[in-house]
Formats: structure tokens, C-alpha cells, sequence
């Protein structure tokens, strides 16, 4: 019995994550068989830079050929198109897109990968408060910790669809998540992680496959924790 | 006397041991070696020489100075890779050269060497953000079959990594450096004609070789 509380409250108070979805779409979903959708983070900023990792997670979870999603790996694709979408050379606008497209080479690769649309995603997670302190000690009788941490961490990402074909920007999603993580320590730590950039990846892939295939209902404004 | 000749030996052997390992404790090393994709686009049409000296090949930066521990970054390796791939991609035919300016092969139009000017970085706790920086500038020499300055040019390149993932300092430097020699090979595959000397060398190429088609259209016709 203790042990069933015990795991409960671990489960209330490690899912103590709230993500917030928006979208604003310019044109229905025109994902066909064949095509594909290429996500890539945005690496521009000098403070921050989008996580690969995050990158690597929207793809997995969006990523299903049966329901006629294919994503191409983000490093798989840049290394492909090479040097046209490194940091300082990937088009930040449509206009420059058109402007690489003018190049045969690259156009016939764009069309050899089926690629559709083209998903930037910007942004990162960080910590934005932590207190608490826990001390460890070891001795002859044995070790332990004790005390107490807290920490908030926030994720905040755009993503901007373009349509590869048509040229043009066919919507943006934003995902913002916030969640708290805590540690308590009576000998053993016990970390109850808020998984809040895991959060706000499930939610953008769930999102987006809304967003890319046709005759799916749209959401406008989605909310969980 | 000889039991203090062996503990005086003893004691200097850990001494030494204990010097040793502390001064490997603030020493780092990190050694690149990457490969790179082929640039995707037109080829230039020209017969390049591409010369990597000795030095180029084994390039180590290494930096002591008193407000950071010991570095040794040797990036040789990764920019010979890069620079021969990107430059044996940009053009219709390149040729390695061992020596320069000896034995010279006649079809050569285009000699191109680069030299590594400087190799900067910065560690998180040395910038505000969370961040390993490296700067890396090239000096690029162009010479044509007689052995002529063509065009002198510099390629700038940055890398970045922040700190959430890394798992070493040596690895986040290593990927800082591998990012900032994709780079320095975007710079260059992009930059290339942009340089107005290379720009007026290909025009008179371009001119020379399309005066060569009609000539043989010429030919053909009185054919």
C-alpha cells in the first residue's frame, strides 16, 4: 500500500509539466505520398542554439510512412545539401530560398528527396530559477544526502512550415512549456524530473502532423499538463 | 644512510609522479578528425592544383597562457579533409600537389593554398553564455601556372556548442571545431567567385572557352 502511494506521488509530482500549442496556418495540408518534410533548428543565434536533440525528437514522433509522414534526418539532409543550409548560409527567408533554388544542382536534389515542406524550428530550453541545497557526507557508518532542490525550466519554440513547392509559408506553431523539477534527498536523492523539452517536442509532433497531412481537423489552441 | 638514500628516492619519485600528473590534470588535448560532405553545385571549369603544405597537414594550435589551463588542439588532419574535398568538388578537375612550386603539371591552371592565419576559442565561463566559441582564419593564396600572385583572399570561419551537449570540454571543443570548419568550406565554395580577381580569371576563361566552341562550330560548319 505504502509502496502504490509512494509511486503515485512520484508520478503527480514528476508530471508537473504545462505545455501551451499555438498555431496560425496560411494553407491546409498537402502532404501526398511521396513527399517528404525535412525538420531543421535554427543555429543564427549567438545566445542560444535550437537542440539537435529536440530536432531529433519532433522527427521520431512524426515520422509514420503508413500514415504518409516521411521525415528526412535533420543531419542526413544538411549534410546532402551541403554547404547551403549550414548556420551562416541556410535561407532565413523565402525570398532566399527562391534564390537557391535558382541553382540546378540543388533544385534536382530538393526534388530527388520529394521534399514538400520544410519545418524551422527556433528556440531552446533553459533554466530559469533553482533553489534548495542538498549536502552529502561520508563517514565510517556509511554516506548520505540530505536536503532539498528545485528547479524551473522553459521551453520556447517557433516553427515556421514552409512550402517547399508552392514557395511559400504555409504557417507557424509555437510551443511553450514550463515545468518544475524537484529533488529531495533523505539519504538517497530522489529526482522528480519535469521532462519539459520532451513535453513541448510531444506536443509540437502531434501539432504538426495536424498541420501537414490533408483533411485533418486543425486545432486552434491546444492546452495539457 | 641507505635507508635515507631510499626514502629520499622514494619521496622524489612521488614528488615527481604527483608534479606529473597535476600538470596532465590542467593539460587538454583534442584532436579533429572529421570528414565533410561534397559541396552540391556547379563546377568551376578550371584544372586546380591544391597544395597543403606539411604544416597545414599537421596544424596544432597550442596555447598556455596564465589565465587557462594547457591546450593543444590539432586540427591537421580534419582541414586537409575538408579543403580536399570541397576544393576537389568546386572545380572540373583538381590535382593534389606533394610539392609546390616543383614539378608543376602542365594542365594546371590554378594553384590554391591556404594557410592557417589564427585559431581562436573561448570557454563558457569565459563568455556570458553557456557557449564554446572558436574562430578559425585562413589566408588563401591563388597562383597561376607561372607561378604569379592570382588572388590573396581570407575565409573567416565560427563554431559553436553550448555547454548542455557536451560530455567532455575536449568533445565540445571538437564539435566547436568541426562546425567551424563546415564553415570555413561554405565560405569558400560560396565566397569563391565573389573574390574579383577569381571572378575576372573565370570570365577569361569562360571567354576563352566559348570562343573554343564556336571556333570548333566554325570548323564544322566549313566542314
Amino acid at each position: 500500500m505504502a509502496k502504490s502511494i509512494f509511486v503515485f506521488a512520484l508520478v503527480l509530482l514528476s508530471g508537473c509539466t504545462t505545455v501551451v500549442i499555438d498555431e496560425y496556418r496560411r494553407s491546409d495540408g498537402e502532404l501526398a505520398r511521396g513527399d517528404s518534410v525535412v525538420i531543421l533548428g535554427r543555429r543564427h543565434s549567438s545566445e542560444y542554439e535550437t537542440e539537435p536533440d529536440l530536432i531529433d525528437c519532433v522527427g521520431r514522433r512524426l515520422h509514420n510512412p503508413k500514415r504518409g509522414v516521411t521525415v528526412i534526418p535533420e543531419q542526413h539532409f544538411v549534410d546532402a545539401m551541403y554547404p547551403w543550409f549550414e548556420p551562416r548560409t541556410a535561407p532565413m527567408h523565402l525570398k532566399s530560398l527562391d534564390r537557391l533554388v535558382d541553382i540546378p544542382e540543388v533544385r534536382e536534389r530538393m526534388e530527388t528527396y520529394g521534399v514538400k515542406y520544410i519545418v524551422w524550428i527556433d528556440g531552446s530550453t533553459e533554466t530559469t530559477a533553482s533553489a534548495g541545497s542538498i549536502g552529502c557526507s561520508i563517514g565510517t557508518g556509511g554516506a548520505g544526502c540530505f536536503g532539498f532542490g528545485t528547479w524551473d525550466k522553459e521551453s520556447d519554440y517557433e516553427a515556421s512550415v514552409w512550402d517547399f513547392r508552392d514557395r511559400e509559408l504555409s504557417g507557424k506553431l509555437s510551443a511553450d512549456a514550463k515545468g518544475t523539477s524537484y529533488m529531495p534527498a533523505i539519504v538517497v536523492p530522489i529526482p522528480l524530473i519535469a521532462r519539459v523539452q520532451n513535453n513541448a517536442c510531444k506536443g509540437m509532433a502531434a501539432q504538426l502532423q495536424q498541420f501537414l497531412l490533408p483533411a485533418q481537423p486543425a486545432g486552434g489552441k491546444s492546452s495539457s499538463s | 644512510m641507505a635507508w635515507s638514500k631510499n626514502g629520499f628516492s622514494a619521496v622524489w619519485k612521488i614528488t615527481l609522479v604527483s608534479a606529473l600528473l597535476l600538470a596532465a590534470a590542467c593539460s587538454h588535448t583534442v584532436s579533429v578528425d572529421g570528414r565533410y560532405p561534397q559541396p552540391v553545385g556547379q563546377q568551376h571549369p578550371l584544372t586546380v592544383g591544391i597544395y597543403l603544405s606539411d604544416e597545414f597537414r599537421k596544424f596544432t594550435h597550442h596555447e598556455d597562457s596564465a589565465d587557462r589551463d594547457e591546450w593543444n588542439i590539432n586540427t591537421g588532419k580534419a582541414q586537409k579533409n575538408l579543403f580536399e574535398t570541397v576544393l576537389g568538388s568546386m572545380f572540373t578537375e583538381a590535382v593534389s600537389l606533394s610539392q609546390y612550386p616543383q614539378d608543376l603539371p602542365k594542365n594546371v591552371e590554378l594553384v590554391i593554398v591556404p594557410e592557417v592565419r589564427e585559431l581562436q576559442f573561448t570557454m563558457p565561463r569565459e563568455n556570458r553564455v553557456n557557449i564554446f566559441e572558436v574562430w578559425i582564419k585562413y589566408d588563401m593564396h591563388a597562383y597561376d601556372q607561372r607561378g604569379e600572385s592570382v588572388a590573396n583572399w581570407v575565409i573567416t570561419a565560427y563554431g559553436k556548442t553550448p555547454t548542455a551537449f557536451l560530455k567532455s570540454q575536449e568533445d565540445a571543443l571538437a564539435q566547436a571545431i568541426n562546425i567551424a570548419l563546415r564553415d570555413a568550406g561554405a565560405t569558400l565554395y560560396t565566397g569563391f567567385e565573389r573574390v574579383p580577381e577569381l571572378q575576372a580569371f573565370l570570365a577569361n576563361k569562360q571567354r576563352a572557352l566559348s570562343m573554343k566552341g564556336d571556333e570548333t562550330a566554325g570548323e564544322e560548319t566549313t566542314e
